[in-house]
């Protein structure tokens, strides 16, 4: 099987028969995955399918959620983040997330990029100066904001605020970046402009995406799973996937014979 | 026309019906709703107007600054009004905390069960006692039990716990008005639930949440019933009167307007309440004015956002 092919790249995170319940609700069904480490990998399937919900469980997103429970194992770089005495904050830092709508906060674009850099403990100014300026280039925005750093972030376009949320996260030096349909609230542009970020982030991070959209899916992605009801029906390459699913509700999915 | 070939006579008249009548029913619940929302306007200006035209002529810098008289005429208000901020600031220091703390803890850490709604009904139930009781309760544990008398202290502690409730109330609101989003946004970026409240959560909310304090702390300036069994209705003489001796009477400008009217046997009661009442309202009103700008230029300062 393919994802067995997969495992000797170095794997970054290695999900193994993890399931989710919201109360009595058995969201994600004993899912096991592997994501390669620097490589771009796709969540795709129809909504309510769970592939937030398994997103949100690589960084214990859950723990904030009361009546969620999580079991099974999710290891970074072989280490499990649900053991015991494992402090979810500094998995959090470690795992990054951009959001489905940008949620910069209400403060200036300055202060939204080295609020990570500030809650760990670095408050020297040209630090941070320069962390912010890092950041943003990497984002694609620095030459868009460098001269209304200190004005508020909500000012911005909406693709502007999730390139200043994808940099407020980059500032934070994780090594996955977790990403719930980033672009499903931008216009086609600005939908582009993180695509093409994706692709150059990769060089550097781990990146997690959930998309609704199989276009993007394949546009972007190294790999690709599939969920549907809380299952992980299929995963593999994203060409295969596309051109040769091996399942039949993978293949009705891509060919449109599922909302 | 197309439009024709698919939708019937009918129908057509029955929208053309509809619309009419949609339009003369819009048009008279503007009126009615605009009518209401003048006719507050206008209660409030005549209010203001005939309080001013009362008031005016008993301001004087003499009446604003000396002490009240027992008997005589010609008493001011100098102590009163010292006493009503020296109530009031003491009141908010004890409240304010409290009431944050409480609120932060409902609105940010309690989960959803059988605490959580005990705490709320509390707060709901201690909200509805009337400040007359609070008073009454005041009097029994301030004044007797602890044995402190009429003191600053003793109304100021039964205004907290008159307070208290609304002011957590209006901390959870001001907290609930920062959407969960910014919440996810800070822990995904490895904060804890504690930097999150101060960095992200707080100056979000610090808008409303000024404007909160400031309007409650109108009211406590303004409440009189709660005091007049607590605080009382004298003040000391001479340069006592300014004292910050917490456990002395301190009466305040409200309860001077309803002691003059109610109990004082001075020839110029009427000059004496108008002048107060005056004061009283343009300090409530500063209040109100005050709660707007601070709560904008605090969040400009927070938040960039105007």
């Amino acid at each position: 099987m393919m994802v067995e092919a997969l495992v000797e790249p170095s794997i970054k995170v290695d999900v193994a028969d993890l399931n989710v319940y919201y109360g009595s609700f058995h969201a994600i069904k004993n899912v096991s995955l592997k994501v390669e480490d620097r490589r771009v990998t796709a969540l795709i399937g129809p909504s309510g399918c769970g592939k937030s919900t398994f997103l949100r469980a690589l960084n214990r997103m859950h723990d904030l959620t009361p009546g969620t429970r999580v079991t099974g194992s999710v290891r970074l770089d072989g280490s499990d983040i649900y053991e015991p005495g494992v402090d979810p904050v500094v998995v959090r830092y470690r795992i990054g997330m951009v959001f489905q709508r940008p949620n910069p906060f209400p403060k200036s674009i300055f202060e939204n990029v080295v609020y990570g850099p500030r809650i760990h403990g670095e408050s020297g100014r040209d630090e941070l100066l320069a962390i912010a300026e890092k950041s943003l280039r990497r984002a694609a925005l620095w030459d868009e904001v460098k001269d209304r750093l200190h004005r508020s972030a909500l000012d911005l376009s909406g693709g502007q605020q999730q390139r200043l949320c994808i940099a407020r996260v980059l500032a934070v030096e994780p090594e996955v970046i977790l990403m719930d349909e980033p672009a499903s609230a931008l216009d086609p542009i600005a939908t582009s402009k993180i695509e093409d970020l994706i692709g150059v982030l990769k060089k550097d991070y781990t990146v997690v995406i959930v998309t609704h959209s199989m276009q993007q899916a394949a546009r972007i992605s190294d790999y690709t799973a599939f969920f549907l009801l809380g299952d992980m029906i299929e995963v593999g390459t994203t060409s295969d996937i596309f051109t040769r699913p091996k399942d039949t509700k993978t293949e009705d999915y891509i060919t449109g014979r599922y909302g | 026309m197309a439009q024709a070939a698919v939708t019937s006579e009918a129908a057509l008249e029955r929208r053309r019906r509809g619309a009419a009548g949609r339009r003369l029913g819009d048009q008279v619940a503007t009126g009615l709703l605009w009518a209401a929302a003048i006719s507050v306007l206008v209660l409030l200006a005549l209010f203001v107007g005939y309080i001013f035209f009362l008031g005016i002529g008993s301001i004087s810098w003499q009446f604003l600054t000396s002490p009240p008289s027992e008997v005589t005429a010609g008493g001011g208000i100098g102590p009163e009004i010292y006493n009503s901020f020296y109530i009031l600031i003491m009141t908010l220091v004890f409240t304010v905390p409290v009431a944050l703390a409480a609120g932060i803890y409902l609105q940010e850490y309690a989960k959803p069960g059988l605490f959580q709604t005990v705490v709320q009904f509390s707060a709901e139930s201690l909200a509805t006692v009337p400040s007359i009781v609070m008073g009454l309760f005041g009097l029994l544990i301030f004044v007797y039990l602890f044995g402190w008398r009429f003191s600053a202290i003793g109304g100021a502690l039964t205004l907290t716990i008159l307070n208290l409730p609304a002011l957590m109330r209006v901390t959870q609101e001001a907290l609930a008005t920062v959407p969960d989003s910014l919440r996810e946004a800070s822990m995904s970026l490895g904060a804890t639930r504690w930097t999150t409240i101060l960095r992200v959560v707080l100056p979000s909310a610090i808008g409303p949440l000024t404007t909160g304090v400031v309007l409650i702390a109108g009211r406590i300036f303004g409440e009189t019933a709660a005091l007049i069994y607590t605080a009382g209705v004298s003040v000391a003489a001479g340069r006592a009167a300014y004292d910050l001796n917490p456990f002395r009477p301190a009466e305040t400008l409200a309860v001077h307007v309803w002691y003059t009217h109610a109990e004082s046997v001075v020839p110029d009661v009427a000059r004496i309440g108008n002048g107060s009442a005056l004061v009283l309202l343009v300090m409530v009103l500063l209040f109100n004015v005050t709660a707007r700008v601070v709560g904008r230029f605090l969040t400009y300062r927070f938040t960039r956002k105007s």
